[in-house]
């Protein structure tokens, strides 16, 4: 029997700040950070990445951030593309919907954690999951969590409105 | 538990533990170290509940193949090993499309039901072939005695099947209203929870006011091609806009203010509206493409409820091609004549009767049609527009033969429409013995037309509504047929109406559809709606345009009925 085909996957890994969190973290938060992560996989020549839409995908590179800033080759896996979408379609109900982003717990790049590991049985870089946890360890953090955790009711006349649209 | 006891392999095989995660859940399994895959699988498809062949395992990126073993792959104790079970049919909900399809397994047309109904249930009255008929419904697995949420369903149902959109797009009479922009800004407007929005967001009385917006959206939802092409464009816009930090709050704030209240109101009333997701961002939407957002605007609610004028009326089996005779006159006189028509041809199909007698079969249904919320709104906006209401009823083609009738018809309009607003006539409309009588009344009249056509004085081709027929006839004491009268032509329409010419439109048909009208008459002659005070002109001129709505070919209502009340 042939060997069965194998695909590289790639991690798109992009910084938000564009290199502002890098120069203002030591400011804003009291530690280094080098950048806000995001993180979207790349596999069978599409990018797939979780949003406050839910799971989305388009060509490589295709989001509004335009290239990343870094690409990381996580191994190469056996899963068909047929198999991967329904893979995708059963996180799409359960673990990922489109409800169920959250800035802090549930991100893109819890996202691509899952997924990497299910493609090839490794995990993202650590500095990539360990954001959140780096930023709510800060009060800056804290403070910040209520304008962008939806779970947490901003105080009254907060400009912001939770991301996720709920409630 | 899926562990398997230690095997009486000669050879102390480990049991190790290896986790097996899907992406909905986890669970630990307890199998011999030196288990094939094979081994592996059976196991876990018990727990599952699914079958061997339907599992995909994987490890470390590698697809496991029966014959392998644990071993082979490196699988030891503690670790995880994915799984992915392979579904054989999947929902249409994989799409973008927030439907529900997944409630309705009868999607797309499919599987016409034949009901108990006397006429087969095949020929369902708009051409749709997935739903027979409306006591078929509940066999679809819509079964739901709310009216609304059956609506819903409907709607879910013919929005998540492409081929239904097609159908109903193509519908003359839709596209004939699509392509009046004022028709639509009425429709859209008349939905209390857009009015809420557009009061809170000015744009989108912009968007609704301008013309030219109006139009350009018209003539894309017009095309469905084109449409489907839109949307694929705007979630690819709106998802890129998501990747953006702040735009997610930006697009959170539309989704939120905009889209989310304009989802409610269409979703309250008609349930899920499956173009308000793709983001009714208005003008202050990205500027990635303006035109394209703007336009998604009056899309949202292709059931808004008639509200105003163009009632089309098509029951609840959305209407698609099914006006077949239809829109000849219509397009002379703009929408209002194309509802008419189309809801006059909706009449004259076959399946129209077949309906009116599920309908009458099945009064709980009935029931439903006129609690839904909707209608009643419906019935208001018709009695406050009787230019609406007369325009449609004249132009009917049951009408365009006969010119007089119509005449006799302008001034009989308002009062009809009182008569619809009155509760004992709605009342009336929702007592199943009433709309049973009415059937029979009309069942009573289309026999005597076609045994003494003499004495019924030729009419007009009639459309049948076979329960309007009956609202006119009751015999004996019932006087009330006057205000009766009026008011059945509307009634069909009514709840029948909604789900009509579909489109952006929205059902609003006045005057089509409708129960067999609340023409209480026969069984009930005291809770008729105002005894009749109408005169002898004014009876027979109900009695005629009930005699056209039964379709009795031979009209000739008037003599009979007087007979009858005298």
């Amino acid at each position: 029997m042939e060997p069965p085909n194998l695909y590289p996957v790639k991690l798109y890994v992009y910084d938000l700040s564009k290199g502002l969190a890098r120069r203002l973290s030591p400011i804003m938060l009291g530690k280094q950070l080098e950048g806000i992560w995001h993180t979207s996989i790349v596999v069978h020549k599409d990018e797939f990445y979780f949003g406050v839409g839910g799971i989305s995908s388009c060509p490589p590179g295709g989001t509004l951030l335009g290239p990343p800033d870094s690409v990381v080759d996580v191994g190469s896996t056996e899963v068909t593309e047929e198999l991967f979408q329904e893979y995708l379609s059963s996180l799409r109900e359960s673990l990922f919907r489109r409800e169920s982003y959250n800035v802090f717990e549930n991100n893109c790049n819890t996202f691509t954690n899952e997924v990497v590991q299910f493609l090839t049985g490794r995990k993202i870089p650590s500095y990539i999951t360990d954001l959140p946890s780096e930023i709510l360890s800060t009060p800056f953090g804290q403070a910040l969590r209520t304008f962008l955790d939806p779970r947490i009711q901003p105080p009254e006349g907060s400009p912001v409105g939770p991301p996720n649209g709920q409630s | 538990a899926a562990a398997q006891g230690p095997a009486s392999a000669p050879a102390e095989p480990k049991i190790i533990k290896v986790t097996v995660k899907t992406p909905k859940e986890k669970e630990e399994f307890a199998v011999p170290e030196n288990s094939s895959v094979q081994q592996f699988k059976e196991a876990i498809s018990k727990r599952f509940k699914s079958q061997t062949d339907q599992l995909v395992l994987i490890f470390a990126g590698k697809i496991l193949k029966d014959q392998d073993t644990l071993i082979q792959h490196g699988i030891h104790d503690g670790l995880t090993v994915h799984l992915v079970i392979k579904s054989q049919n999947r929902p249409q909900g994989q799409s973008t499309q927030p439907s529900n399809a997944a409630g309705t397994n009868t999607t797309s047309a499919s599987t016409p039901r034949s009901n108990s109904t006397s006429i087969s249930t095949n020929s369902n009255p708009f051409g749709l072939g997935s739903l027979g008929g409306l006591a078929g419904l509940s066999s679809l697995g819509l079964s739901s005695t709310n009216f609304s949420e059956l609506q819903n369903q409907m709607q879910q149902q013919l929005l998540s099947s492409p081929e239904m959109m097609i159908q109903i797009m193509e519908n003359p009479f839709v596209q004939s209203m699509l392509s009046n922009p004022d028709l639509m800004r009425q429709l859209i407007m008349a939905n209390p929870q857009m009015q809420q929005l557009i009061q809170r967001n000015p744009e989108i009385s912009h968007l609704l006011n301008n013309p030219d917006i109006m139009r350009q959206t018209l003539e894309i939802a017009r095309n469905p091609a084109m449409m489907q092409e839109m949307m694929r464009n705007q979630d690819l816009a709106l998802s890129n806009l998501e990747s953006i930090p702040g735009g997610y709050n930006a697009l959170r704030r539309m989704y939120t203010d905009i889209q989310e209240p304009m989802l409610n109101a269409a979703q309250e009333q008609f349930g899920g509206n499956p173009f308000a997701s793709v983001g009714s961002n208005s003008t202050s939407g990205e500027g990635t493409q303006p035109s394209r957002t703007e336009n998604r605007d009056p899309l949202p609610n292709p059931w808004a409820p008639p509200q105003a004028t163009q009632s089309s009326a098509t029951t609840s089996t959305t209407t698609s091609s099914g006006s077949g005779s239809g829109s000849s006159s219509s397009s002379a006189t703009g929408n209002t004549v194309a509802a008419a028509n189309y809801v006059a041809s909706i009449f004259s199909t076959p399946g129209m009767q077949s309906l009116l007698q599920q309908i009458t079969e099945n009064p709980q249904l009935i029931q439903n049609m006129l609690s839904a919320p909707y209608m009643r709104s419906m019935m208001q906006s018709l009695s406050q527009n009787p230019d609406l209401a007369a325009q449609m009823m004249l132009n009917s083609p049951v009408f365009t033969a006969n010119p007089q009738l119509q005449e006799q018809m302008r001034p009989q309009l308002p009062a009809f429409l009182q008569q619809m607003q009155n509760p004992d006539t709605l009342s009336a409309m929702s007592n199943p013995r009433a709309m049973q009588a009415l059937m029979q009344i009309q069942q009573g009249l289309q026999t005597l037309a076609t045994e003494a056509p003499g004495l019924i004085p030729s009419f007009t081709p009639g459309v049948g509504v076979g329960v309007l027929g009956t609202a006119i006839g009751p015999v004996g004491p019932v006087t009330p047929i006057g205000p009766i009268g009026p008011i059945v032509p509307f009634t069909p329409i009514g709840p029948i109406g909604p789900i009509g010419p579909t489109g952006p439109a929205g059902p609003g048909s006045t005057g089509s559809g409708g129960p067999p009208g609340p023409t209480v008459s026969s069984s009930t002659p005291s809770e008729t709606t105002s005894p009749t005070s109408e005169s002898g002109p004014n009876q027979q001129f109900i009695q005629q345009m009930v005699q056209a709505l039964a379709g009795a070919s031979p009209p000739q209502l008037p003599n009979p009925e007087v007979r009858f009340q005298q």
